[in-house]
Order: structure tokens, then sequence, then C-alpha cells
């Protein structure tokens, strides 16, 4: 085709070729063509319409969860100003799959090692830990998600829970297990657990900032 | 076409005021019957297509992002409804026959002239009618709608130079039933 194609199909002028020139005289005369106007009336059937729709349960769902979102990853940010209730779900929600995924590992290093058999109790006890932290970080990013004062409260509710609970586990698990390897577990329960707490508590009060 | 705010009449919708709604159809109500008509040829299909353009435009209206252009996204969502309901098999007619012609702001004076340009309306949507509708929704996009290539490879997910394809083919192939029934001999004569 080319010639700076077709002059961009027929906004003319093109020139020379005859079939060239029918073409740009349809395209032409599709451009002077009267616009048909709409039925009188349109705009009020399809109001009714709309004044009488009523989604389904599962549209409402369908809506809300596909609904478009802003949501900002800036951990550095989050610690020093103001974010919004979505941003600090997100890193709820995040903390929640580590722990889903941490849960899984031990889930399944656990049994494959033969451990679990000669582990004291609280040990054993450890993969359902994770995945229940996991559940409990998810459901508290899922109700930051109103962005309301009470949700704020829960969820700092829930991370003073979760710091006092990752510096005991730790002790228990020493206390327990009375195996060299059981002080890199305790050591890595509170590495993991000490500043995610934190980071979580300041996340939660910059939040609470916009409602000061 | 009054200005209106969209953003502010999509932020009330969305707060659940649906009389708001009425302001978008009242400025789109045209040009969405324009582009269900000329794709189905059907004055009555257009009216039904146009109501359910709009039920599904006010029932997405969550997903439309802010910042975005309303009309082209408008637009998208006719152009879904619009094939499928050609899919479903309620194609236009195979001769291009157009039904219900709708009422048109003719600017010409003499009714010869007028009834001229009604006939020739009438044959060249017949000749509309009868391409893909692939085609067909490009060629109205471009020629009836004036918009740009870069929008309408926007609006039908075409790309740019595929557009342009389809657009000349779509000529190429008017001509020849042009030439076939006669028209660019009636046309030069009238």
């Amino acid at each position: 085709m080319k010639k700076r194609d077709r002059e961009d199909i027929f906004g003319e002028p093109d020139g020379g070729d005859p079939r060239g020139e029918a073409l740009a005289g349809i395209a032409r005369m599709m451009s002077e063509e009267t616009a048909p106007e709409p039925p009188a009336g349109l705009e009020e059937r399809v109001m009714a319409r709309i004044r009488s729709f009523r989604p389904s349960p599962w549209r409402v769902l369908g809506e809300a969860l596909l609904k478009p979102r802003e949501v900002s990853f800036d951990p550095i940010r989050a610690l020093r100003a103001p974010v919004s209730g979505q941003e600090c779900s997100f890193y709820f929600i995040m903390v929640g799959i580590f722990y889903a995924v941490l849960g899984a590992i031990l889930t399944a290093g656990l049994h494959g090692l033969g451990a679990l058999q000669g582990a004291p109790g609280w040990v054993r006890l450890q993969p359902p830990i994770a995945i229940v932290t996991a559940g409990c970080m998810v459901a508290i990013g899922l109700y930051l998600l109103k962005d309301g004062k009470l949700a704020l409260r829960t969820a700092r509710i829930g991370v003073l829970v979760y710091l006092g609970f990752a510096l005991l586990n730790g002790v228990f698990v020493s206390l327990e297990w009375n195996v060299p390897v059981s002080a890199y577990v305790s050591l890595v329960s509170a590495l993991i657990g000490l500043p995610t707490g934190f980071f979580l508590i300041r996340t939660l009060q910059n939040c609470g900032k916009r409602y000061a | 076409m009054k200005q209106i705010d969209e953003g502010e009449i999509i932020g009330r919708v969305l707060a659940g005021d649906r009389e708001a709604f009425a302001d978008l159809v009242d400025a789109y109500k045209g040009p969405v019957f324009r582009l269900a008509f000329r794709m189905t040829g059907s004055a009555r299909d257009a009216d039904d297509l146009s109501q359910e353009i709009f039920l599904r435009a006010f029932q997405s209206l969550a997903r439309f992002r802010p910042g975005e252009r309303f009309f082209p996204w408008l637009y998208t969502v006719g152009l879904n409804v619009i094939r499928n309901h050609l899919r479903k098999g309620r194609a236009v007619p195979e001769d291009g026959s157009v039904k219900g012609v709708p009422e048109t702001a003719d600017p010409r004076e003499d009714p010869a002239d007028a009834a001229a340009g009604r006939e020739r309306s009438r044959r060249i949507q017949g000749y509309l009618l009868r391409l893909p509708p692939a085609v067909r929704e490009i060629l109205i996009l471009r020629f009836y709608e004036g918009m740009s290539f870069e929008d309408i490879a926007g609006l039908t997910g075409e790309s740019l130079s595929g557009a342009k394809m389809k657009a000349y083919r779509g000529l190429e192939k008017i001509r020849v039933m042009m030439s076939e029934d006669g028209f660019l001999d009636d046309e030069s004569r009238g």
C-alpha cells in the first residue's frame, strides 16, 4: 500500500492513481453522510432499565474484587509519611503470604527430616503456628481495606500480640528443645518477628495520622 | 453535546446516585446509537443495543479507571456488545438491506436533493453491511466518526498497520460492489 499509507487512508490527498481517487471519493462520501438521530425516548428507556437493575450478589462480589485500586509499595516512605489503609493492608497481606510459605516449608521440612518424632511439643507446633499467623495477618489486611478507625485499632492489637508471641516463641523453643540448633531457631524467630512487628506498628501509626 | 464533568458524574454514580448516569446517556446517546445502527443496519436493533450498551457500561463502571477518557471506554463496551449480538446469529441480512431508517437532520433544503441524499446513504449503508464486522467497524470509526487510526487501533485491538490495511481493503470491496451495482455511474449522472 504505502504512499504514506495511502495518505493515512484517505485523509487525502493521494492523487494520480484513479483507483486511489475512487477510494478517496468513497471515503469522502461516507464522511459527508448526515448522522442518524437516536430515537425519541431512548434516554428514558435506558434510565428505566438502570433504575430497575439489581445486581446479583456474585456480581457485587466480583465488582468489589475487580475494582481498580492504587497500591504503592514503598516501605521506606511508609515508615515516615502517612499511608493509606490500602497500603497498610498490602503490607499485612505480604507478611501473611510470607508466613504461609514459611508454614508450608516447615511442614514439609520437619516431616522430611523425620524431626517431628523426636521434637518436643512446642517445636512440633511451629508449622501450624506459622500458618495461623499467616491467616491472621491476611484477615487483618483485608479488614484494613475498610480503612476505618476500628480496623486500625484491631490491627494494632493484632501486631502487639504478634510481637509478644514472636519473642515468647523463640524463648520456648530454646527452653524446650535441648539441641544446639534450637538457638538458631530462636534467633531466626526473633530476627523475623521483631523487625516485621515494629515495621507494621510504625506503618499503622502513620496510617492513623490520617485520622488525627 | 453539552459540556459535562465526566469524572464528577462517574464519582456520583459510583457513590450510589443512579440518576446522575442520565447526563452520560444524554451526552453519548447519539454516537452510541449511530455506531449500533451502522453496524447492524436496523434502527430497532440499534435502539435495543444502545440500551444494552449503556446498561453494560453502568454495570461495569466500577472498573472504569479514574483519569481514563470515558468516551473510548464506552465505545469499547459498545463494540463488545455489538460483536456479541452479531456473533449470536442476529447478524445483518446478507443482501445488506437496511431495516428502519432513523431520522436524520438533513441540512439540504431541496426535497429532491434530500431524497437523493437519503437514497445514497441507504445504498452506502447497504454496502457497509455486506462487509465482515471487523472491517465494518473500522470504516465506521474512521469515516463516520472521524477517529484517528491510533484511537481505532486502541479501541478494536488491531495493530495500527492492521487497522489501516482493513480500512483500505474495506474501501476497495465497497468500490467493487459499487461498480457492480452501477452506483458510481448513478452518482456521476446525478
